[in-house]
């Protein structure tokens, strides 16, 4: 039997909704000014009162654009942490109502846990799909973990960033260098027109296997400053050996830690997840790993990087075939561990 | 109108959490003004430690607010206004929620919401003078 899946995304700035069939995506619509054109209405940036806004057009657009019906569909699945909490109540209170209405089992997935079941969206052009257990690099705006995952349901934290999350890092090196917000894919392109040795920018001493950038934000931000007082037009004469650098110190300090936990866990299926996966730099280099050390390297499709409902819903689907259902008393988190 | 002052290196953080804690002890509500990179986020992480969070503090730019729980099972706000461009943002967050819970705030960018801090709000700036900063509040 085919299984419909709808997966409900609130947990930060996007409102996003997707129908799955089995693993297979039929529609993942994220809300942008353009579901808003098509409704005629405005969007504030952030939060939950844009969340509101959205919440039931993209729902509406991902059912049209998926041909099904509503009461074709076997669950819903919807993001019940971590995140900012006025924002995952909005679809946490939709996914409630919504299942009731429908009758259907009502499913929480975790947001980080979703980033990496994204890997196991059915996508032609990547057949193979990771083998567990695997370790997963989980790189956003907000999150820098190292995951063990040991199958669909059960992942552990082996390390994570004590301070800033590396999204987080590329945005404010950009902020700094007076690129616009956000400055992450921006640096990105300038890197590769640069010398990532250009600037040897310092590596922390973190113990294990847990990262710390917001000293790399610092050294950046008094390296420039420096230059600056010797040159005013220090940073516009050379921003692309200063992205090159920054870009290669954030993914050396990503690498040393990934490379340490394959090591210490004997791991060879290595996938990566999350925005800042989008990172040509970082993919790059996991494809040298690859050749190098023998690793099996996973990367997803840029659209189930980010924030999407298709891994949202991807996640539920498995959490629908075990059965593992909420019941409506469930509440949001905003802590990881929660 | 700002009576302690103090200069401190990186081994002193601790030291000054704790006088900051203590200096202010039916306070709740903290701002942190400073340039970035001045160790706001770090000077919050060392004041959680003193506080007993148990959890990593670490920075809620992207999140806009990170919630920590103590050894005793409370919890503590850290907020970041970075990314807000308006004040209705915070609306949208439901700030008063947290302001006006009665738990430990501590808010970096402030001045993103200048207008909604509340009364009694301690205001703490942190400045740069070479390889040592400066604390005021």
């Amino acid at each position: 039997m085919e299984t419909y899946i709808l997966g409900i995304e609130s947990s930060c700035d996007d409102t996003s909704a997707a129908v799955l069939r089995d693993n297979k995506i039929l529609a993942n619509v994220i809300a942008n000014q353009e579901v808003h054109k098509f409704y005629g209405g405005v969007v504030p940036e952030l939060a939950s009162r844009a969340h509101q806004q959205n919440i039931i057009p993209v729902i509406h657009k991902a059912l049209d654009a998926a041909k099904i019906h509503k009461n074709q569909l076997h669950a819903v699945a919807f993001t019940n942490g971590p995140g900012l909490l006025g924002s995952l109540l909005v679809g946490a209170s939709f996914a409630k109502s919504f299942s009731m209405a429908l009758g259907i089992p009502l499913i929480e997935v975790n947001h980080m846990h979703a980033h990496i079941l994204a890997h196991f969206i059915e996508d032609p052009q990547q057949p193979q799909k990771p083998e567990f257990p695997f370790l997963c690099l989980t790189v956003s705006g907000g999150h820098t973990q190292i995951v063990l995952v040991k199958n669909h349901f059960q992942m552990e934290v082996i390390g994570q960033t004590i301070d800033d999350a590396a999204g987080e890092t590329f945005d404010k090196a950009a902020k700094i260098m007076g690129l616009p917000y956000p400055g992450g894919p921006l640096i990105d392109k300038l890197a590769k027109k640069g010398n990532p040795h250009a600037i040897p920018f310092p590596h922390p001493k973190i113990p294990e296997l847990n990262f710390s950038f917001s000293g790399l934000k610092t050294s950046v931000l008094y390296y420039l400053r420096d230059q600056l007082k010797k040159n005013p037009q220090y940073i516009e004469e050379n921003k692309e050996d200063i992205s090159a650098s920054v870009q290669y110190t954030i993914i050396e300090i990503l690498m040393n830690k990934l490379r340490k936990a394959a090591q210490q866990t004997g791991i060879r299926h290595v996938a990566i997840a999350g925005g800042v996966s989008a990172n040509s730099g970082l993919r790059q280099t996991m494809l040298q790993e690859q050749e190098q050390s023998g690793w099996k390297v996973y990367i997803p499709k840029f659209e189930y990087s980010t924030d999407n409902a298709a891994m949202i819903a991807m996640a539920g689907y498995y959490k629908f075939q075990e059965g593992d259902f909420a019941h409506q008393q469930v509440t949001p988190y905003t802590r990881y561990s929660d | 109108m700002k009576q302690v002052k103090r200069t401190f290196t990186e081994e002193q953080l601790t030291d000054v959490a704790n006088h900051l804690l203590k200096d202010n002890p039916n306070k709740r509500i903290f701002a942190f003004y400073g340039k970035m990179g001045v160790g706001k986020t770090t000077l919050i992480k060392a004041l959680c430690q003193t506080l007993g969070v148990t959890d990593i503090a670490g920075s809620p730019t992207f999140s806009i607010v990170n919630q920590y729980l103590t050894e005793d099972g409370e919890s503590i706000f850290h907020f970041d206004f970075y990314r807000m461009k308006k004040e209705e943002e915070a609306y949208d967050i439901g700030y008063e929620e947290y302001f006006f819970s009665g738990n430990y705030c501590f808010i970096e960018w402030p001045e993103k919401i200048q207008a909604l801090l509340p009364q009694g709000c301690v205001e703490v700036s942190l400045e740069e003078h070479q390889s040592v900063r400066e604390i005021k509040y």
